[in-house]
């Protein structure tokens, strides 16, 4: 068998005029948890219902496991999803709802109900089986859609936005479970999600989504350290883009000023320059860099931001809290201890 | 019959019958289209039953409804034989051959008018009762107005019934066509409709049934209702305070009438019940029924309450001419232009 | 459920019907000459040559099989062979008929056939098969998402609601064009303007109207009042911090289980000339008695006493619905009591005020029985259509364009409705439980309310008592109130003799109008919300279409109705008057409207993603519809099974044409009641029906209460609800 769990040739979602989905084509590797990031309206919910098999692609092709799942219905694609609102049925106890697809597809209701009572041990959601959705809490109704997901053992898992309904704190131990869980069980997962934090922390790989195309798919780590554009490179956590000019390897101009960086292989010339805000050392004034003064600092417990004027426009700038600390009006110099020239956006 | 029983027949009914008309009727039906009121039709489909054996089906619907019935009908009939209701409409029915010729051995017993009834239509329907036209005033209500008591059909003329005065609506109902062709026949088409628009400023309401106005004399409702004497006979004997007229000009009446349906499915019976209706034994049940019309067998017992024909000034009723189609939709036109649509 | 499945299974059930079941209706029972005579299957008919013209449909069979067979399935081939099938069926039907050829124009082709009676149980399933089959073929070739099952529910529904509101529609205004035997657009021209119609004359002279302004002014004028009415009791009750919540869920209830007429009758009783009250004013104050009672006004009292209770229904959901944090919003920004009624809470009721007006105008258009009863001269479209028909003049053609002008209007109020809110949107009612105090109604507002509800609610309480006595005392009309069982007597007496004797003459209307109503509320139901989770849950193109097919038949005024049907189902291919059956199928299709909104407001709360975690998890649409919908839409289900009983017990104006001898209903048998003056058996037997409705409507009300609260308590064995 291939590795490749889920290929889309040059699918195209569209409704109306409007194509939510455009031409889009990617092979996902088995094995792997993707995650399809972008904007509202970008097209990854659309992506993921399309594979799914709750919408049907109006052009292109789609396969799983190396079949033509292509004008399959939902119900016979052998995948599970996750709802963001985890579509648990609120007539049916979490036993029933763990044992529900297994019925459907034909399992005997004792086999069923052993099935989904491992699996629900499996997650920690053992004597929970006679409650209803409604008495449980947000992360165990969580907890109660992936195991019903898993117990169908999916070829393919999809999610999304799973986490989109709990707090903070709750939102990252699940992260780590969906993350081990995956991992264990070698699953391939899809999964949609708006927060690139989030995006990063999960995935192994990253496919960055707008306005219905891919913009660019890679590793976590690619993504963050080398996007293909100013859109990737801000979406991608925070970055300032400013104008700036390629000297040599290595060598950039801000503001008329040479500076020494580090950075990837670029042609010379003029360019627009993307820094992350934890790539600029500030240091006293007089010291190598960009000459500047700051306009605005605030204390984060864990990191101080600041906001300080250059001769090549405002920089927004995170240090560490065991930094130097730097008041307004103080003058500074900002070393670019690593910048990332950007290709002109398509 | 129990209610299970039923169940079960309904049941079988849809099982058995998908796209299927009634379930299939057993030697021996019949399915009767009755006109009269409610309590005379079942006592004459219950003795039927019960001096024939036949198994009767009834269905009870004015007679304007059972017309509109039968046509919508005309290519796959379901009822065997109309019984009773005025008779515009059979002869109509006769005229548009929706029903069949028969002659009946008992013919020879009927009176006259039954009889010609039958020969104007090649005997495609015949006479079963009379009924004079006239009206009925509430006795309590004249009383308390001081007016005096109403004699002639000029008399509901005068001023001081005005708003006083109900009649059916010829467009609706065959009693006030009957009204209209009376009059006209009394007085002549010019003078009638003189008096008609005269008329017309005391009518409070035209009703759409022809019986109505009887009922509204007998509740007060009106002071004077335009009907036939038969209905209003029915309100005094149940107590009403009305008193009869048979106006003194003289007056029309109806011919209530029987007719074979074409296409009737149960032909035989169809026949038997209409040699048995027209038999005394069949025509006597009208009195025990509040029923008060004059029987068309000269042998049949005439309700003592029954308004006498020998007592009213009839006129010689032109059945053929005033029974048509063509006749009757000048008439009414005529009278909507010209009455109706006037001024009260 | 894949399209080969279904393929076969059409296959199969055609193939039973074509070569087992008997053609052709059975007139006489006479399944006992199976397989020959008039109960031979389709096969017989074609090999003895009796039924050559009907070879195409075996044919068309025997092309898709052996494709299906083999497993495969050839979607085009099965589109055209089902689509072929049907057609054909129906094609020879109305060409050759119970007299031989119909159609006079083939007989070149077809020469003369012997008769051709109506079409039974062997061509019901094999036009099944048939609509199987199309969609089979549709879902094979991708559309409905791939799912068969959806196809054929699709298509089937489709098929139905052609063949009985569709078809039905078009022959009776077809007639509109007709004069006599001849075709005539110009007649239709004329009819449609004809003075009756639109003549001015009353505001001029004192000739009457024409009936379509009369039918506007009454429909305006019920509108108008009830939402008012209902806005007021729907105040009170909501904001009013008033005692009686029995009293006002009396009044919702009490005109849905009223018969026809009987408000009306009663409305007679106390307000005729000689009425109770005229009387009683007359005596004592010297107040004339007249005749007022009759036309426009006594209409109008009728239908809103009617119709006021659903405005206040509606109303009432809309204020509790009015989240009091906007108003405790509004007045915290100082806005003054009277000025927060003004400006956040009526803004926000005004869509409901829109659909209890559009429903008071609608009810009112296809209102029959209280225009028949108390309209005296004064006439409407309903009541003309019905004696364009049924009178003495009959004219079918004058009723049918008259019944396109009614038509027109009920179309019209709905366009008006849906332009008047889309242009505005009401976002801010969430169904979010919200802890704010809702803010009492300003004094002055109140006092309003109380003074026209009270009297109000006393007068339909009165109007009620009278009901309740008029069928207990010899003759309420004439004021003679000794006591008498005499009119239950007469309906509903029963003799013990060899076991029970329903002697009563109500009796056969009364058990034919419970048995009718019983099988037509669970079809209606169940079709109601069938063809509404098609509607919301699946897409495909014609949804539109088919939606607004589904709510047509509540636009057509009943009388229309019942002599379409006449008119479409007398003569083969499909023959049902005078059966039970079309009794059925015609409240089946009336009140499915009603289901279909039931089942889209339900679903509209139930959230979508539940219907596509059950696909993704392996459940088909079948499987989804039973084990997820279909439980979460009970109580959806059981108020319209509620609703269709009581309507079906209720209707009068269609099913009036469509009784027969055999099968006679309660409401038909009242009519004639009420047309000899009998009223208070009519009055008695309303009564009757009033409790049994009663009975229906607060069992099953218990019975959803005791489901859901039940639910919890129950083991997990039992739980599949569906199952």
């Amino acid at each position: 068998m291939s590795d490749v769990s889920i290929t889309f040739d040059r699918v195209t979602k569209a409704f109306g005029a409007f194509r939510a989905v455009d031409e889009v084509s990617f092979a996902l590797p088995r094995g792997a948890l993707v995650t399809l990031l972008g904007p509202s309206g970008c097209g990854k919910t659309t992506t993921l219902r399309l594979v799914a098999g709750l919408e049907l692609p109006t052009g292109g092709r789609i396969e799983i496991e190396g079949k033509d799942v292509t004008a399959l219905a939902a119900a016979e694609r052998k995948i599970a999803m996750v709802f963001q609102s985890y579509a648990l049925f609120p007539h049916m106890n979490v036993l029933e709802n763990v044992s529900y697809g297994l019925l459907v597809n034909g399992a005997r209701k004792a086999s069923a109900e052993s099935e989904a009572l491992a699996m629900l041990k499996t997650l920690g959601l053992d004597g929970l089986g006679q409650r209803l959705p409604s008495e449980l809490s947000g992360g165990q109704q969580q907890r109660v859609a992936v195991a019903r997901a898993l117990v169908l053992r999916p070829k393919v898992l999809l999610f999304d936005e799973p986490l989109s309904n709990l707090d903070a704190r709750l939102r990252r131990r699940v992260r780590e479970d969906i993350r081990d869980l995956q991992k264990k069980l070698d699953l391939s997962v899809v999964y949609v999600t708006h927060d690139q934090q989030e995006a990063l922390a999960v995935s192994d790989l990253v496919c960055v989504m707008r306005a219905g195309k891919i913009a660019q798919m890679g590793t976590p780590n690619a993504l963050y350290e080398d996007p293909a554009d100013a859109f990737i490179a801000d979406f991608m956590g925070e970055a300032n883009v400013i104008q700036g000019e390629v000297l040599g390897p290595n060598r950039i101009a801000l503001g008329g000023i040479a500076l020494d960086t580090v950075m990837r292989a670029h042609p010379p010339g003029a360019a627009q320059i993307a820094v992350r805000p934890e790539s600029i050392l500030l240091q006293p004034e007089g010291s190598p860099g960009l000459p500047g003064r700051i306009q605005r600092a605030a204390f984060l417990g864990q990191t101080r931001e600041y906001e300080i004027q250059t001769p090549a426009g405002e920089l927004f700038v995170v240090t560490p809290a065991a930094s130097p600390a730097f008041a307004p009006g103080d003058a500074v110099s900002c070393a670019m201890q690593r910048v990332i020239p950007l290709r002109p956006a398509a | 019959m129990s209610f299970t029983r039923r169940l079960l027949a309904t049941g079988l009914l849809l099982g058995g019958t998908a796209f299927l008309p009634a379930a299939a009727q057993a030697q021996g039906n019949l399915v009767v289209y009755c006109s009269v009121q409610e309590e005379w039709c079942r006592p004459m489909m219950q003795a039927f039953e019960r001096a024939t054996g036949v198994r009767v089906a009834m269905t009870r619907r004015s007679s304007g409804e059972t017309m509109t019935q039968i046509r919508a009908e005309a290519t796959n009939p379901r009822g065997d034989i109309w019984w009773g209701g005025t008779g515009d409409p059979h002869m109509q029915a006769a005229e548009e051959n929706l029903t069949l010729e028969y002659r009946s051995p008992r013919l020879s017993e009927l009176h006259d008018w039954a009889v010609r009834q039958a020969e104007q239509t090649q005997f495609r329907t015949v006479g079963i009762y009379a009924g004079a036209l006239g009206y009925s005033y509430n006795v309590t209500e004249l009383n308390r107005r001081r007016i005096a008591a109403p004699r002639c059909w000029a008399d509901l003329a005068k001023p001081e019934f005005r708003g006083e005065i109900q009649v059916a609506d010829p467009n609706t109902s065959g009693t006030a066509y009957t009204m209209l062709a009376t009059l006209l026949q009394v007085m002549g088409e010019e003078p009638a409709f003189t008096y008609l628009r005269a008329l017309h400023r005391n009518v409070n309401q035209y009703t759409r049934s022809g019986a109505a106005p009887a009922r509204a004399a007998a509740t007060g409702e009106t002071l004077v209702g335009i009907t036939f004497l038969h209905d209003a006979v029915t309100q005094k004997i149940a107590g009403a305070p009305v008193e009869i007229v048979a106006p003194c000009e003289g007056t029309g009446y109806e011919i209530g009438s029987m007719s074979i349906i074409r296409g009737a499915r149960n032909l035989d019976n169809a026949r038997r019940f209409y040699d048995w209706a027209l038999s005394p034994e069949a025509q006597n049940i009208a009195g025990q029924a509040n029923s008060y019309q004059l029987p068309s067998n000269r042998n049949s017992a005439i309700p003592p309450q029954a308004p006498r024909f020998e007592n009213i000034r009839l006129i010689d009723y032109d059945f053929a001419r005033w029974g048509s189609a063509a006749e009757r939709t000048r008439v009414i036109t005529r009278w909507e232009r010209e009455v109706r649509a006037g001024s009260r | 459920m894949g399209a080969l499945t279904l393929g076969r299974a059409a296959l199969i059930g055609a193939a039973i019907g074509l070569l087992l079941a008997p053609w052709h209706g059975l007139e006489n029972g006479a399944l006992a000459a199976w397989p020959r005579g008039e109960a031979s299957p389709l096969l017989a008919l074609l090999l003895d040559g009796s039924r050559w013209w009907l070879w195409p449909v075996a044919a068309l069979l025997a092309a898709v099989a052996p494709a299906l067979l083999r497993g495969r399935a050839p979607g085009l081939l099965m589109m055209v062979a089902g689509a072929g099938i049907v057609a054909w069926i129906f094609l020879m039907g109305h060409a050759i008929g119970l007299n031989g050829l119909a159609w006079k124009g083939l007989a070149p082709l077809l020469g003369a056939p012997p008769p051709q009676p109506s079409l039974g149980w062997g061509a019901l399933m094999v036009l099944a098969g048939g609509v199987a089959l199309f969609s089979a073929g549709l879902a094979a070739r991708g559309s409905f998402g791939a799912d068969a099952f959806v196809s054929f529910l699709v298509c089937g529904s489709a098929f139905l609601l052609i063949l009985f509101v569709f078809v039905p529609l078009v022959t009776i205004l077809s007639a509109a064009i007709y004069e006599g035997d001849r075709f005539a657009p110009d007649a239709l021209a004329a009819r449609l303007t004809a003075p009756e119609a639109w003549s001015l004359a009353c505001v001029t002279t004192h000739a009457g109207c024409g009936v379509v302004w009369n039918t506007l002014l009454l429909a305006t004028l019920t509108g108008v009042i009830s939402t008012l009415l209902g806005l007021g009791f729907a105040l009170l009750a909501v904001r009013g911090n008033v005692r009686g919540a029995v009293a006002f869920r009396a009044m919702t209830i009490l005109p849905l289980i009223t018969p026809p007429f009987v408000v009306s009758l009663a409305l007679i009783v106390l307000f005729g000339r000689t009425g109770i009250v005229t009387g009683f004013l007359w005596e004592n104050f010297d107040i004339p008695r007249s005749r007022w009672i009759y036309g426009l006004p006594g209409v109008l009292l009728a239908q809103v006493l009617a119709q006021a209770p659903v405005a206040f229904m509606l109303l009432d959901g809309a204020l509790r619905a009015i989240s009091p944090s906007l108003e405790e919003a509004a007045s915290t920004m100082g806005a003054r009591r009277f000025k927060v009624f003004r400006s956040v809470t009526w803004p926000l009721l005004k869509p409901a005020l829109a659909a209890a007006f559009l429903l008071g105008f609608v009810e009112s258009l296809a209102d029959f029985g209280n225009p028949l009863v108390l309209g005296g001269d004064f006439d409407v479209l309903s009541t003309r259509i019905f004696f364009a028909i049924a009178g003495a003049r009959h004219d079918p053609g004058r009723a049918a364009a008259l019944a396109l002008l009614l038509l027109a209007l009920t179309f019209g109020a709905f366009a008006f409705q849906a332009w008047w809110l889309g242009k505005r949107r009401y976002t801010t009612v969430t169904g979010k439980g919200d802890s704010g105090l809702p803010a009492p109604l300003p004094k002055g507002l109140k006092l309003g309310c109380s003074l026209v509800v009270w009297p109000w609610m006393a007068f339909t309480a009165v109007v009620y008592g009278i009901i309740l006595v008029g069928g207990f005392v010899r003759d309420i009309g004439r004021g003679d109130m000794t006591f008498t069982w005499r009119h239950f007597l007469t309906g509903f007496e029963v003799e013990w003799h060899n076991g029970v004797d329903f002697r009563g003459s109500a009796w056969d209307s009364l058990f034919t109008t419970i048995e009718v109503a019983a099988i037509a509320a669970p079809l209606t139901a169940g079709l109601g919300i069938l063809l509404a989770w098609l509607i919301a849950r699946q897409s495909f193109k014609g949804r539109g279409t088919l939606e607004f097919m589904t709510m047509l038949s509540f636009a057509i005024p009943g009388t229309v109705v019942g002599v379409s049907y006449v008119m479409a189902f007398n003569v083969p291919p499909v023959e049902l008057t005078g059966t039970a059956l079309i009794l059925i199928i015609c409240f089946v299709f009336r009140n499915l409207p009603v289901g279909v909104r039931g089942g889209l407001a339900a679903l509209a709360q139930i959230d979508k993603s539940l219907d596509e975690a059950s696909a993704t998890m392996g459940g088909g649409a079948l499987s989804t519809l039973r084990r997820v919908v279909l439980p979460l839409l009970r109580p959806a289900i059981v108020a319209s099974l509620a609703f269709s009983f009581v309507h079906a017990m209720t209707a009068v104006s269609a099913v009036i044409f469509l009784v027969s001898a055999q099968h006679n209903l309660a409401t038909v048998y009242i009519v004639g009641r009420v047309e000899a003056g009998e009223m208070a058996l009519a009055i008695a037997y309303s009564t009757v029906l009033i409790v049994i409705m009663l009975v229906v409507v607060l069992g099953i009300e218990k019975l959803v209460g005791r489901a859901q609260i039940g639910r919890r308590a129950a083991t997990p064995t039992t739980m599949h609800a569906g199952a």
